[in-house]
């Protein structure tokens, strides 16, 4: 029995050792754990080639990179910093959820290192920032790409129809009419992921309210709120739309990861869809003979309303680094996130056509190019609300956007529940 | 071993052995009972102690609220609703895929030698993964381009296609549908085991007194099963109670949390609107809610046994 136990003994020893020790590192390298949320092959490879740029300048250094997909990212990222194991360096969309974790204490501010390096910070377009800044500090770097809603349409469908793109609310109600009487689907929605719903809701209220109406709902000190007319009014032109018939059949069920919205579009039985600047990439990919066909318009004006037309909503960087303050190695952890994010990586990123919001960044490729034009034109890049708000608000912003598209709410009871979730907050 | 030879052991020997086959069972059984604790008692009294906080899950951020949680979920209007679809998903479990499982598997058991490809085609949609029935059927139902609105307006029934998924009055019932699909062939196993206990000369005997198949049916092999039966009941009604993955797959709890279970509506407070407190909440609710009818089902069941 004794030796048995002692065997037993021995051997559980020897198996928490072994689960102990790092997998592939050497006992004497540094290691620098890296987590991210690029998982396409061309994305990965500019982030390992920064990675094995900073393993070169630091010797002894090893940077472990896991590349995870977004949903199954953001829950595993909660639960290592949750468990007090959070990882070195790690990405997040910015924000209300980055914003989390800087208020409970876990993120690097990194405005002292900027600071040391004011000719790496001046090459960021200085509005890149605002998702990464808390109270004056900024505690994550843009890195990935620029991303802004427009609307995509078929060039095909509108010449045969003799529509041109609407520029104005009035116009826009106009186009869907005549599609609707030519039995196609004015717009292409996927909102049973919620978000993508959630563009029209924002460019609505900035077109009504411009910026302001929104800065000051989420500031507890201004004297706005989310129960303001132009939350009102957007809710109610949302509900306008769906009365008219604009968004094709399933909309509030049909799935954006699986092309729901899109093959609406390829099959020529929706005309329109508003979404994120990646689209063409997604369509390049899945249905290159299509790109021919594609045009992209702005989000129409709202006749009366204050918002500059030229205002976009969308993200400058999509994915920020941080440094977690759990990290041994700040210093040069810091150096590894300059090179994720140098001169080197955005042209990898630009070959992978992905434009870094950098001031400087020489773009040949068209539709990029209109991208670019149009952010530079832009007074103001609104964040998707989701990503801005608090996590409890941005979800149920995104719920009630939801609910007003189904009719199941009118826009008074959205905006009322916004604002009682926004009180709760505070 | 007789009793003449341990009154020949010495004592010392007596009581070693005696001590030895007290510590055996408990150190074969050691390696369990600490599994237990540590995955199952200690999440399960922590989740209760997390659900009076007020925590974001990150940091030292945690702040004693009591029963706050408690209260608010009391008037959570979403909550009730999830756990109405929880209690939906069970009855509907429970009245569909048993008695299909029962039938097919009776079936099959009768038609023993030119069945076991039956078997095996029947038994598929349990292998799948869920993610990958999820989606699959996410483009069955699609309104605009899936087989079944196509296959209706093929037969001229367009008033029968229905925008499933989108439609808040459709979108349970269609997930439970397929939830049903993907469960039956368990079911179906799990009576396939029962059944193979059935005694060949019982139904033989039954045969020559001229029994008829049906009669044979209701009268020995339903009885036979009403173990199996009960068993059957309390997995469907316990799996539908703590129900998560093809809702989250296909309709994400929407659409305005028509489709929203507990487990869903948990997951989304606790990971995407970073309340892990009122998560908590949720989840300790949702073990209450789960043991009381759980309870409730196997005394009903046991007194059907009874009866039968």
């Amino acid at each position: 029995m004794k030796t048995m136990a002692a065997r037993l003994g021995a051997l559980l020893c020897g198996a928490a050792v072994a689960a102990a020790l790092p997998l592939g590192a050497h006992a004497e390298d540094k290691v620098i754990t890296e987590w991210d949320l690029q998982t396409t092959p061309g994305a990965v490879a500019v982030i390992r080639d920064a990675e094995d740029r900073f393993e070169k300048d630091h010797p002894g250094f090893k940077v472990e990179d896991s590349h995870i997909l977004n949903d199954a990212y953001k829950a595993k990222l909660k639960i290592a910093f949750g468990a007090g194991e959070p990882p070195c360096v790690f990405s997040s969309w910015g924000g209300g959820p980055l914003r989390e974790y800087v208020n409970a204490d876990q993120v690097v501010d990194l405005t002292p290192y900027l600071d040391q390096h004011p000719e790496f910070k001046d090459r960021f377009a200085t509005a890149s920032f605002g998702a990464a800044t808390t109270d004056g500090k900024i505690y994550a770097l843009p890195a990935e790409n620029t991303a802004v809603a427009a609307i995509f349409y078929n060039k095909d469908i509108f010449k045969r129809l003799n529509l041109t793109p609407p520029k104005t609310w009035d116009e826009l109600m106009a186009t869907v009419k005549t599609l609707n009487d030519n039995n196609i689907a004015p717009f292409a929605l996927a909102n049973k992921n919620k978000w993508p719903g959630s563009m029209f809701f924002v460019y609505l209220v900035d077109r009504i309210g411009g910026p302001e109406a929104f800065a000051k709902a989420v500031d507890p000190a201004a004297d706005g709120s989310f129960t303001d007319e132009p939350f009102i009014e957007a809710g109610k032109r949302i509900q306008e739309l769906v009365k008219a018939d604009a968004f094709a059949r399933g909309y509030n069920g049909l799935d954006y990861d699986i092309g729901g919205s899109r093959r609406l579009l390829y099959s020529g039985r929706a005309a329109m869809e508003l979404m994120g600047s990646w689209e063409l990439a997604t369509i390049r990919n899945e249905n290159p003979d299509f790109v021919d066909k594609l045009g992209v318009f702005a989000f129409p004006a709202v006749e009366g309303g204050k918002g500059d037309p030229n205002n976009l909503v969308g993200t400058l960087g999509d994915n920020f680094i941080s440094i977690s303050k759990a990290c041994p190695y700040k210093d040069e952890a810091f150096d590894l996130l300059m090179k994720l994010t140098d001169d080197t990586a955005a042209a990898g990123r630009l070959a992978d056509k992905r434009v870094m919001p950098l001031k400087n960044l020489k773009v040949e490729d068209p539709f990029l190019k209109t991208i670019v034009k149009m952010v530079g034109e832009a007074p103001s890049v609104q964040l998707w609300y989701d990503q801005e708000l608090a996590p409890a608000l941005g979800e149920a912003h995104k719920d009630t956007t939801q609910a007003l598209f189904g009719l199941s709410m009118t826009p008074e009871e959205a905006a009322a529940k916004m604002e009682e979730v926004a009180k709760s907050a505070h | 071993m007789t009793v003449a030879t341990h009154r020949a052991e010495p004592v010392r020997r007596r009581r070693a052995r005696a001590l030895s086959s007290a510590l055996a069972p408990a150190v074969f059984l050691a390696p369990a009972v600490v599994l237990l604790l540590v995955y199952l008692l200690y999440p399960l009294v922590d989740s209760f102690r997390l659900s009076l906080l007020a925590w974001n899950g990150l940091g030292e951020t945690a702040r004693y609220v009591g029963l706050e949680n408690w209260v608010r979920l009391a008037h959570d209007q979403v909550f009730w609703l999830s756990a109405g679809n929880n209690i939906l998903l069970a009855l509907f479990s429970v009245l569909i895929q048993l008695p299909i499982a029962i039938v097919l598997a009776v079936v099959l058991d009768e038609a023993s030698h030119g069945s076991r490809l039956l078997k095996i085609l029947y038994f598929l949609p349990l292998l799948m993964s869920s993610v990958a029935v999820g989606v699959l059927f996410k483009n069955v139902y699609d309104p605009n381009f899936g087989p079944v609105n196509s296959i209706l307006e093929a037969f001229g029934l367009y008033d029968w296609t229905q925008d499933w998924l989108g439609d808040p009055h459709l979108a349970l019932a269609s997930v439970i549908a397929v939830v049903c699909w993907q469960n039956i062939p368990f079911y179906m196993v799990l009576f396939l085991a029962g059944l193979a206990s059935f005694p060949r000369e019982l139904n033989e005997a039954a045969r020559l007194d001229g029994a008829s198949e049906i009669t044979i049916f209701w009268r020995l092999k339903l009885p036979h099963l009403k173990g199996t039966f009960r068993t059957a009941v309390l997995l469907a009604v316990i799996g539908s109670l703590r129900y998560f993955d093809l809702i989250y797959i296909m309709t994400g709890g929407g659409p305005d949390n028509a489709s929203e279970l507990m487990a869903t509506y948990m997951y989304r407070t606790v990971f995407s609107s970073f309340q892990l407190g009122y998560g908590s909440t949720i989840a300790s609710a949702m073990f209450i809610v789960v043991t009381l009818i759980a309870a409730v089902s196997f005394r009903i069941s046991r007194r059907f046994e009874t009866e039968i």
